[in-house]
């Protein structure tokens, strides 16, 4: 598939489903591509999958943990199994099993963490994913990705299968989605992308929040401020590189939709802190506490994951 | 082309039907109009119409009637 | 004195193996009882194993003296290898640990996760025997039913589980914990399920071979905690234990009475 060219298309499927497209798309040329979901797979965009490859399919049922174990077995098996559930389920229904699968033995098991963040709105607190970076990142050896956008689900989605080992695909935001990348570029597993060059201070996001912090930065512009945004797809392993180059500025900012506390602000914080810093990192994420449901704009804003949040606490710090 | 014949076009071009079949024609009648399709078409309509379509309209767009209602109300498209 | 010259059963030999093993590992102790009662049902999967094709999942992983002293005297580990049981970052550790030359196919110790990686095991390769060794304390764990549901309805009869019933789990006896019946529970999840003695090395073979049945099956192997040593015979003192001289040359010497061929 043109990845480019079905762009628009993508993103109106959402993060979910350009997950399954792309990965329907993959298994025509990969007969190792499993697919698995803990009775998820119509969220997962996993439809024509199951239509085309049905022998490659299995629903365990509402059993996450025994999902990951058998996807365990079936890696070992010499297959690529993919298994979708909602990122809370994924990383903390299912984490010791993560642990002892994905981690410690080394399965080559891709657990793909659908919704994080506030994508299940109104369902509430349950099935927010809001700690599954933090739990996932003190695991050896398990590569966390986290798309910006639908073009880069369909990238990570392409170097999950080409990467040797566990892979924790985090996907985002809902259908409709905006667009950060309009033409192909080149995606590296661990290398960020600067996605806008700027002088005065530096935002690292990911997932959902880096077109919030493109429009910042934008909305900034007119006000003389000028900002760079670091898209940082690969929290684990964290780029040290893009983070360092940047310790000449006074004021760094990290976006993520996920707690402030153990997610991509926190591994900056550990590059800066063991490297020497003399600045300021000023983590935005959810706050350390939980609210009442909502929309997604709703949670967003609550948790002061916004444009203007965004535009706000940056001249109030430089 | 005429806004009926862009409208029809698309259709046929992205959920491979044939123009006798439009009429009436609603989401998950053929195999073509799933999910992905579903947003296939969408996709083809903003780009032939230049408009960007909210999410609660393409939720909406449930049917070829339906679909040509929402165009002409919410995005001044005539028919 | 111990008799040099007599000749032990198979499974008189692999239980001085761990009665050996577990004397050299000292003061840090070993899962002795629990490695004594599944003897026989380790000795009958590997008299049907093929290392090529089948896999062998310890989930009850409090077993593993007994599994690596199984694997010794079949001969798929080294005495040199054997001997490194329980040295600081060796291959034999306490419980089993995958490495490239170690024939451990599956690595365990945090209960109930053996059947999930078995569903997985024998649903990607279809051609594999995959066998799994469970405990009856170990089903406590309700992750055990999410795969015992999964690999009966996709049917994945090339696995077969084996429950070391010996009745004891750390807090006592099982029956007394979580009173289960099992027979019915296996059976209502959809498994050809036997009931065996679990000390007859034989018996559990001949059962593995003559499985002909279109559902997974589990065979209950009724077996008793610290077999073959009296003193450690349903005395859950002896799960976890160090073993000073003198109790290892008294249950040596009853292993040899037991267990000698004469």
């Amino acid at each position: 598939m043109d990845y480019v060219k079905n762009n628009r298309m993508l993103s109106l499927l959402g993060q979910r489903g350009t997950f399954g497209t792309v990965l329907n798309e993959l298994a025509k040329d990969d007969e190792r591509i499993v697919a698995m979901s803990a009775d998820l797979a119509r969220v997962s965009g996993l439809e024509k999958f199951i239509k085309n490859y049905p022998d490659r399919y299995i629903n365990v049922g509402i059993a996450e943990e025994n999902a990951v174990g058998m996807a365990a077995g079936i890696a070992d098996a010499g297959k690529i199994p993919f298994v979708t559930t909602f990122s809370n389920f994924a990383a903390m229904r299912a984490n010791e099993f993560v642990r002892h699968f994905m981690a410690y033995m080394n399965c080559n098991v891709k657990l793909v963490g659908l919704s994080s963040g506030f994508a299940m709105e109104l369902f509430g607190t349950t099935h927010y994913g809001l700690e599954d970076v933090a739990v996932l990142r003190c695991m050896p050896d398990i590569t966390i990705l986290s798309p910006c956008d639908c073009m880069e689900v369909a990238k990570c989605v392409e170097t999950a299968v080409a990467i040797d080992g566990p892979v924790y695909l985090r996907l985002s935001g809902k259908m409709n989605q905006p667009i950060v990348h309009r033409a192909d570029y080149e995606f590296k597993v661990g290398q960020a992308i600067t996605e806008k060059e700027g002088s005065d201070c530096v935002v690292y996001a990911t997932g959902s929040m880096v077109s919030v912090a493109l429009k910042a930065a934008k909305e900034l512009e007119s006000e003389n401020i000028s900002v760079k945004v670091v898209n940082i797809h690969t929290i684990k392993p964290i780029d040290r590189e893009c983070i360092l180059v940047n310790r000449d500025k006074k004021c760094m900012f990290s976006l993520e939709e996920h707690s402030r506390i153990g997610g991509l602000g926190t591994a900056i914080s550990e590059v800066l802190s063991e490297e020497g810093y003399q600045g300021r990192l000023i983590r935005m994420g959810t706050l350390d506490e939980y609210k009442k449901a909502g929309t997604y704009e709703y949670m967003l804003e609550q948790h002061g994951l916004t444009v203007s949040n965004l535009v706000n606490t940056i001249k109030n710090n430089i | 082309m005429t806004n009926l014949e862009i409208y029809n076009n698309a259709f046929i071009e992205c959920l491979g039907v044939t123009e006798d079949q439009l009429a009436g024609l609603k989401y998950q009648d053929v195999e073509s109009w799933d999910s992905v399709g579903h947003m296939g078409l969408m996709a083809e309509l903003e780009d032939a119409f230049d408009i960007m379509m909210d999410t609660d309209d393409i939720i909406d767009f449930s049917s070829y009637e339906k679909g040509k209602e929402i165009l002409s109300s919410n995005y001044e498209i005539e028919f | 004195m111990l008799d040099k010259t007599l000749e032990l059963t198979l499974e008189g030999r692999i239980r001085k193996d761990i009665l050996v093993a577990a004397k050299q590992a000292g003061k840090v102790g070993a899962h002795i009882a629990p490695s004594l009662s599944l003897v026989e049902i380790c000795s009958a999967i590997f008299e049907n194993f093929d290392e090529s094709r089948d896999v062998f999942v310890l989930s009850k992983a409090h077993g593993a003296l007994g599994y690596y002293a199984t694997m010794h005297q079949v001969g798929m580990i080294t005495d040199e290898q054997f001997n490194s049981f329980e040295i600081n970052g060796g291959e034999f550790p306490g419980q089993p640990s995958r490495s490239a030359n170690n024939h451990v196919d599956y690595s365990s110790g945090s209960l109930g996760m053996g059947l999930s990686y078995a569903a997985g095991r024998a649903w990607g390769d279809a051609g594999a025997g995959v066998y799994v060794v469970l405990g009856d304390g170990e089903l406590d764990e309700g992750s055990n039913w999410e795969a015992a549901s999964v690999i009966s309805a996709k049917k994945l009869k090339n696995i077969c589980a084996i429950v070391d019933c010996n009745g004891l789990q750390s807090d006592g006896k099982c029956e007394d914990i979580l009173q289960k019946d099992l027979k019915r529970i296996w059976e209502a999840h959809g498994w050809n399920t036997i009931v065996c003695d679990g000390h007859e090395a034989k018996e559990i073979s001949r059962i593995i071979k003559d499985i002909n049945s279109d559902k997974p099956t589990v065979i209950l192997a009724q077996t008793v905690k610290g077999k073959g040593v009296s003193f450690m015979e349903n005395n859950n003192e002896w799960h976890h234990h160090e073993l000073n001289e003198e109790q290892y040359l008294q249950a040596i010497s009853e292993i040899e009475e037991n267990y000698g061929l004469r």
